[in-house]
């Protein structure tokens, strides 16, 4: 978006930015590096490389202008920490370690000024001396309470402001730390004499080459503002919006548009895997990043990593075992249910539908009937060619149409050539400047999924009669203290805009993406924070701000919530309740007719393990009986058939029913709290398997087990269970 | 929506929740259709000159649903599998030689659709004789109990542990007793189902004399709640509509009704509570009922078999510098900055992204509707519904807010975590009102919608735009009367009436190939505008709006700075092949495009001509190109090399 910048930063040193004032809990340079430092890891995450900054440090102890100057004479206590370039990790490492205040006070800024000057027009200037396309920018941040030398500085003003050359013109910026500011009302008491007449002068020079001045505090508190990373606008399709067909008949309508995103979202920087390099161990000289210095095992100790893909079939000959086979007896194919379809090269694009690009009107509908719900995408503007007056004029009478008659459109889109057709529906947006449309695809037919929900207003019973006194139904009460609470949480008034005028609360453009900024906030922090022992910082409050309904609010609507309460008669659900015996769930257990399925088969109290009819016969074993031993004999005739299973398997075919009845059989457990019934199966299971005692190699079986995560019922999960989470974890192991 | 939670890309994983222990249960459906064959299932309607009238038997009813089913479940299900037992049948076939479950036919086995079984049901339906071999109804009827314990094997065996198995069952025989201990054994072994983690579905057709009575046998075998997912909202027994033969609508097309609302088992994909205030929260769930549906992606077939194969590929990782093999575990997350890497630890990693809370639904506050535009729009909507699971009474509640919204016509405004590790946002919650079709049948249910909303951080501003010129109140009212003659029916939009043309065209060249059968030559889209009728019933306003357009334009360009664009001689190349001498008729009638011809930079057939007479037709740019072919409705795709093949391709045919 933005062109080539060149930005120098002016940083006073000096012995008196070193010390902590007013109560603050770091010291002036610390405070004023909170800023300086969001602006540069800011740029570095940008990874532009137009971007080109440099630091200068003025009332530093020592004196380097990197040949920026030739002559040191009126340049003393300045240091150049580097060239004008696109500043990297390594850069910032460097660059703190030399940030500290100095012991001195000598140093003049404006001749820091002057440097910075002479770097950028250096570094922007073209073979013939002729200042590039550049916006260049100086940024001093300063205390005020160094010596100035002003006798230059309308020379400085006239270059700042470019005016023999306005294509070299540069934007001053100065910050003050605890400079008086009538604006925002702050005024430093006791302020001294050097320090109000240094204020004085820095103003005016500012003022005077059009830039801007003011204090640390505000641009410090303006940093919490998260920044807007706006994109060049790119049409994602341009053609024409066309009612009729053009091609058979003679009345159509034909309107050169043009497609631009009116919302895409701003996804968070994504990590990347690596892996923690392996040679580093041994000669540790291959690291390529910069290591400043300290231990800590930032940059360079990672390595890429790649990605192999195997690909391995059934193998026909054995069946149950696979192989790897070559990527050159591979084509590419589709599956059809079950049945693998492969497509040969030249067939390629059979299977794609064939179409011309086109936003083709379908038809129109009531925009006050239309299901908001059904806008399924991001959406586009919709808007007419550039300089192409009759496609404005007649997209603009088709957006006042639509408006007047309260119409959607309904069209049909197709973006490039034989891509797949969307329906689309088409929305006047007429604002203030501009009118577009707004245009967002519909569902098709196969994207609804039409599940059925009972009534919220009414309880129908199994015959069908509709009752309207029901504990799931609001009553009257409830719904009259619901309306008075909705009306008193009203946020289409509660928001100020600038003017202070009241106006609607978290408008979609005043609310910023929590996580995209929290990532990038403290990828940036990190940056400048090596130390791995320092804790995280908390995300700013703005990203949190509508995380909560508004206090001031809340507290309007305090006697509202209060009889909605009541009335609501809210009850949480106790976690369930301890101590063994019958689950509670035995009404959920009847069918429709509600009848007493055990009172029919006349509750038997010992049923035994069918094998055919296995994992129901279990439930009701374990259902039927409080007897310990009864349960523990279930229990055991499961094990055994489970073990059946896999002993019979021909290759992996019944591993599936053998861990469906071992994920039975641990729910039951689990519940019934005989968790060691389960533990102590699981635990010679594993040892069976493993040592191949069950009919060969059942290693697969085990890894199957492990990867359901039916191993050994921990005390977490069981309170009666005398197994540790270690101990269940470790049980994975192997 | 099972498939949802597995096929993440790489970009999402680390969104992923941390699945608890039940989850890793395969989220996979298993349907087995239960048919009847009797004689009155197999009763033929009495032929009628009507074309509305029945023209299936039941039983053939069924099995045409059961195909469309399956061909629908083979494009939004592909990992699911379905099969068709019939009972009933003189013939005894499970596949497997065994003969316990007499007058049972298994005509498509429990498993994801193959081509072939897709072929076999078709050839079954559209051949009479093929038909009447299998559907010969047995002296000796089955019992209930047989049918479902045949079917509790078939789960069993070939779907052990799919978390939602169901048997929809179509009969018409509402008490299907023959001594009264049927009865007691049918029972038991319904609840041997319930057990087992399987729901029974009930679809029953009443006879023309005699209507289904489900309380004579079936509301002892049917449980209201489905054993795989407890506190699922319980599905409306009572509305599953009766199908009367000859009735108007169709016994076919009413139960293609009933079992469409049945074809995908419901999932919640979250379970969250509601903060409504501080201290007052309800429990909800969410569901995804409007998705984009893809096709398939592709995959690799091995070609070196006597079959070809779906070859499954596995990915290792390996660090770039000693090619070793990375575990997974040992993997470390890094972002990328100023050409170097900022890493964190794992626990820094879930600092980070879960500072801002427990998932949530909280409501901060109410607006009106009218501050939901459609611009402000991300993303498909959650329909969430209330549950009982967490909070007793929630439904009240719920309901008391959903009607609240609906009156007043407002929004509620929340701050949404869906899971831990979701990105928050912030969310519109409107009310989705319940409604019926004519036949009783809930076409749009009831319960809140979540709408999540663009932060200023995805908002894009919109191009600028020269302010002139607009459009003049005539103008705007021809334009409207043009559009008042094409309202879609209702003037709403129903998506069922729109199938997705490339997805239907994808599987319909698949299920070709796979069968080998001939391909199709072009695909059926009804996305296509009517253009007939547009022409019929809008063709004289378009006309009128024309000239209006052509008097406000040409005033437009008079009084304002606007520079006139003369036309050159080109024309868009008419398709129709219109002669020329026509225009003269049909100049009145004819429609401007209103397309600039602009001089500079598009050029005529004969310059491009002269162009490539010259021989300097490479020399053109890409750009030139496309605009050139674009103007003329020939694709602009390919390299230079190409476009410049098709324009002079286009300049021979044209003979300059």
């Amino acid at each position: 978006m933005a062109g080539k910048e060149a930005t120098v930063f002016i940083l006073d040193l000096g012995e008196t930015m070193g010390e902590i004032r007013y109560g603050r809990k770091q010291s002036d340079l610390d405070w004023a590096m909170e800023y300086v430092w969001d602006k540069i890891t800011t740029t570095v995450s940008t990874e532009r490389k137009t971007a080109l900054m440099s630091v200068i440090g003025v009332r530093t102890d020592r004196t380097d202008l990197q040949g920026v100057i030739k002559d040191d004479e009126g340049y003393e206590n300045i240091t150049v920490f580097s060239e004008l370039k696109a500043y990297l990790l390594p850069d910032i490492r460097k660059l703190q370690g030399n940030l500290k205040p100095s012991s001195t006070s000598s140093g003049d800024l404006l001749s820091a000024v002057a440097v910075a000057i002479m770097q950028i027009d250096k570094a922007t200037s073209g073979k013939n001396g002729n200042p590039l396309k550049y916006d260049r920018r100086i940024i001093i941040v300063t205390d005020g309470r160094g010596q100035m030398d002003t006798s230059d500085l309308s020379g400085f003003t006239s270059k700042i402001r470019g005016d023999d050359n306005p294509d070299a013109k540069i934007e001053l910026v100065l910050l003050g730390v605890d400079f008086d500011d009538a604006e925002n009302g702050y005024k430093e008491e006791d302020k001294d004499d050097s320090k109000e007449q240094n204020e004085a002068t820095l103003r005016e020079f500012v003022e005077d080459c059009g830039g801007s001045f003011g204090t640390l505090a505000e641009a410090v508190e303006q940093l919490q503002i998260p920044r807007i990373k706006e994109t060049r606008p790119t049409p994602s399709y341009r053609g024409t919006l066309t009612l009729g067909d053009a091609v058979n008949y003679q009345s159509t309508l034909t309107i050169d548009v043009e497609r631009y995103p009116c919302t895409m979202v701003a996804k968070p920087p994504s990590a990347s895997s690596f892996a923690a390099r392996s040679d580093l161990a041994g000669s540790g000289t291959q690291s390529t990043g910069t290591v400043m210095g300290d231990e800590y095992p930032m940059d360079g100790q990672l390595s890429a990593v790649r990605n192999q893909r195997v690909h391995q079939v059934d193998n026909p000959d054995d069946p149950g075992q696979k192989m790897n086979v070559e990527s050159d007896e591979l084509e590419r194919g589709f599956e059809y249910g079950r049945t693998a379809v492969h497509i040969s090269e030249s067939d390629a694009n059979v299977v794609n539908i064939e179409t011309t690009p086109g936003l083709e009107l379908v038809g129109f509908i009531y925009a006050d009937q239309f299901d908001r719900y059904l806008a399924m995408s991001r959406s586009n503007h919709i808007v007419p060619q550039r300089s192409n007056p009759q496609a404005k004029l007649a997209l603009s009478s088709f957006i006042m149409a639509l408006y007047e008659a309260e119409y959607y459109a309904v069209a049909r889109l197709v973006t490039k050539e034989n891509k797949p057709p969307l329906i689309v529906l088409l929305v006047p947006r007429i604002e203030l400047d501009t009118e577009a449309l707004i245009e967002v695809e519909l569902p098709f037919e196969e994207d609804m999924r039409r599940y059925k929900f009972p009534p919220l207003d009414k309880k129908l019973t199994v015959s069908g009669k509709a009752i309207t006194e029901h504990k799931d139904l609001p009553n009257d009460e409830l719904i009259q203290s619901m309306s008075d609470y909705v009306d008193a949480m009203d946020l289409s008034t509660f928001g100020r805009d600038d003017e202070g005028e009241p106006t609607e609360y978290a408008k979609p453009e005043d609310t910023y993406s929590p996580l995209l900024h929290r990532v990038s906030q403290i990828i940036r922090w990190r940056a400048t924070h090596s130390d791995p022992t320092l804790p995280l910082p908390g995300p700013p409050q703005i990203l949190t701000k509508y995380s909560h309904p508004p206090a001031e609010l809340l507290q309007n609507a305090e006697d509202q919530l209060a009889a909605l309460a009541t009335a609501a008669d809210v009850k949480k659900v106790p976690p369930k309740t301890k101590g063994r015996g019958k689950r509670s769930r035995a009404d959920a257990e009847k069918p429709l007719s509600g009848l007493d399925v055990d009172a029919l088969l006349g509750n038997p109290k010992r049923v035994k393990i069918d094998a055919t009819n296995l994992i129901p016969s279990f439930k009701r074993a374990i259902n039927a009986t409080d007897d310990l031993d009864a349960i523990q004999e279930a229990a055991d005739a499961m094990a055994a058939a489970i073990r059946k299973l896999v002993k019979n398997s021909v290759g992996d075919s019944a591993y599936g029913r053998a861990l469906e009845a071992m994920r039975v059989m641990r729910d039951e457990m689990t519940e019934m709290e005989e968790p060691e019934m389960w533990n102590s199966f699981v635990r010679v299971l594993k040892k069976e398997l493993l040592g191949g005692e069950l009919g060969g190699d059942r290693r697969e079986m085990w890894w199957k087990v492990r990867g359901s995560r039916y191993g050994l019922v921990d005390r977490k999960k069981c309170f009666a269970s005398g197994v540790t989470e270690d101990e269940a974890r470790e049980f994975y192991k192997g | 929506m099972a498939a949802d939670w597995q096929n993440r890309n790489a970009e999402e994983e680390e969104d992923e929740e941390e699945m608890d222990d039940t989850s890793y249960k395969t989220i996979k459906d298993a349907v087995l259709f239960a048919i009847d064959v009797s004689s009155s299932m197999l009763a033929q309607p009495l032929p009628s000159d009507d074309k509305k009238a029945e023209r299936d038997s039941a039983t053939s009813a069924a099995l045409k649903c059961a195909y469309q089913l399956m061909l629908q479940r083979i494009i939004s299900n592909p990992k699911d599998m379905m099969g068709i037992l019939l009972f009933g049948t003189e013939k005894t076939d499970l596949k497997d030689g065994d003969s316990t479950f007499q007058h049972c036919y298994l005509l498509s086995d429990l498993d994801v659709p193959s081509a072939q079984d897709v072929k076999q049901l078709r050839d079954l339906l559209e051949d009479e004789d093929e038909a009447s071999k299998i559907l010969k109804p047995a002296k000796e009827r089955p019992t209930m109990a047989t049918v479902l314990f045949c079917a509790n094997q078939i789960f069993t065996t070939k779907a052990p542990n799919f978390s939602s198995r169901r048997l929809f069952l179509v009969t018409d025989n509402d008490n299907p007793i023959q001594v009264k201990q049927d009865k007691e054994t049918a029972i038991t072994r319904a609840r041997d189902l319930y057990d087992l983690g399987c729901t029974i579905d009930l679809f029953p057709i009443s006879r023309p004399d005699q209507s289904f009575d489900r309380a004579n046998f079936y509301n002892d075998l049917v449980y209201p709640t489905s054993p795989s997912d407890p506190d699922a909202p319980v599905t409306v027994a009572s509305t599953t509509k009766v199908a009367k033969s000859g009735d108007g609508i169709s016994l076919l097309k009413q139960l293609l009704s009933s079992i469409n609302s049945k074809a995908a088992p419901r999932r919640a994909l979250f379970s969250l509570p509601m903060e409504l205030g501080p201290g007052l929260h309800i429990s909800v769930k969410g569901f995804i009922l409007i998705k984009r549906q893809e096709h398939v992606k592709s995959c690799s077939v091995w070609v070196g078999g006597e079959k070809p194969q779906i070859a499954t590929a596995s990915t290792s990782h390996m660090a770039d510098d000693t090619a070793r093999v990375v575990e997974k575990t040992d993997l470390r997350k890094a972002y990328k900055f100023g050409g170097d890497t900022i890493t964190f630890s794992p626990d820094e990693i879930t600092e980070i992204r879960q500072c801002f809370g427990e998932p949530v639904i909280r409501i901060i506050g109410f607006k009106p509707l009218s501050s939901l535009p459609l611009w402000a729009n991300i993303g498909k909507a959650t329909f969430v519904y209330p549950s009982e699971a967490d909070f007793i009474g929630s439904t009240r509640v719920f309901s008391a807010l959903q009607q609240k919204l609906l009156k007043s016509k407002k929004m509620g405004l929340a701050w949404f975590v869906a899971r831990k590790n979701a990105a928050p946002v912030l969310a519109a919650i409107i009310p989705g009102e319940e409604r019926y079709d004519e036949n009783g049948e809930q076409t749009a249910p009831p319960g809140l919608w979540l709408i999540p909303l663009p932060f200023a951080d995805d908002i894009r501003a919109c191009p600028e735009q020269p302010k002139e010129p607009v459009t003049s109140p005539e103008l705007t009212d021809k334009m409207r009367v043009v559009m008042e003659q094409l309202n879609l029916p209702k003037g709403v939009y129903d998506p069922s009436k729109y199938p997705n043309p490339n997805l239907q065209w994808f599987y319909r060249i698949l299920q070709a190939m796979a069968l080998e059968e001939e391909i199709p030559e072009k695909a059926d889209d009804k996305t296509i505008p009517k253009y007939r009728q547009v022409e019929k019933r809008a063709g004289p306003y378009i006309v009128e709006y024309g000239e209006q357009f052509e008097a406000e334009f040409a005033k437009a360009n008079q009084s304002s700075a606007i520079p006139s664009r003369a036309k050159t001689g080109s024309k868009r190349p008419k398709t129709s092949g219109a002669d020329e001498d026509d225009d003269e008729v049909k100049s009145k009638k004819r429609i401007k495009k209103i397309k600039v011809e602009n001089d500079s930079d598009e050029l005529t057939d004969k310059q491009m001509a002269d162009i490539n007479n010259k021989g300097t037709i490479s020399k053109q740019t890409v750009a030139v190109f496309k605009d050139f072919l674009a103007s003329r409705g020939l694709s602009t795709a390919g390299k230079k090399a190409d476009l410049v093949e098709r324009v002079q391709d286009y300049l021979v045919e044209k003979g300059v």
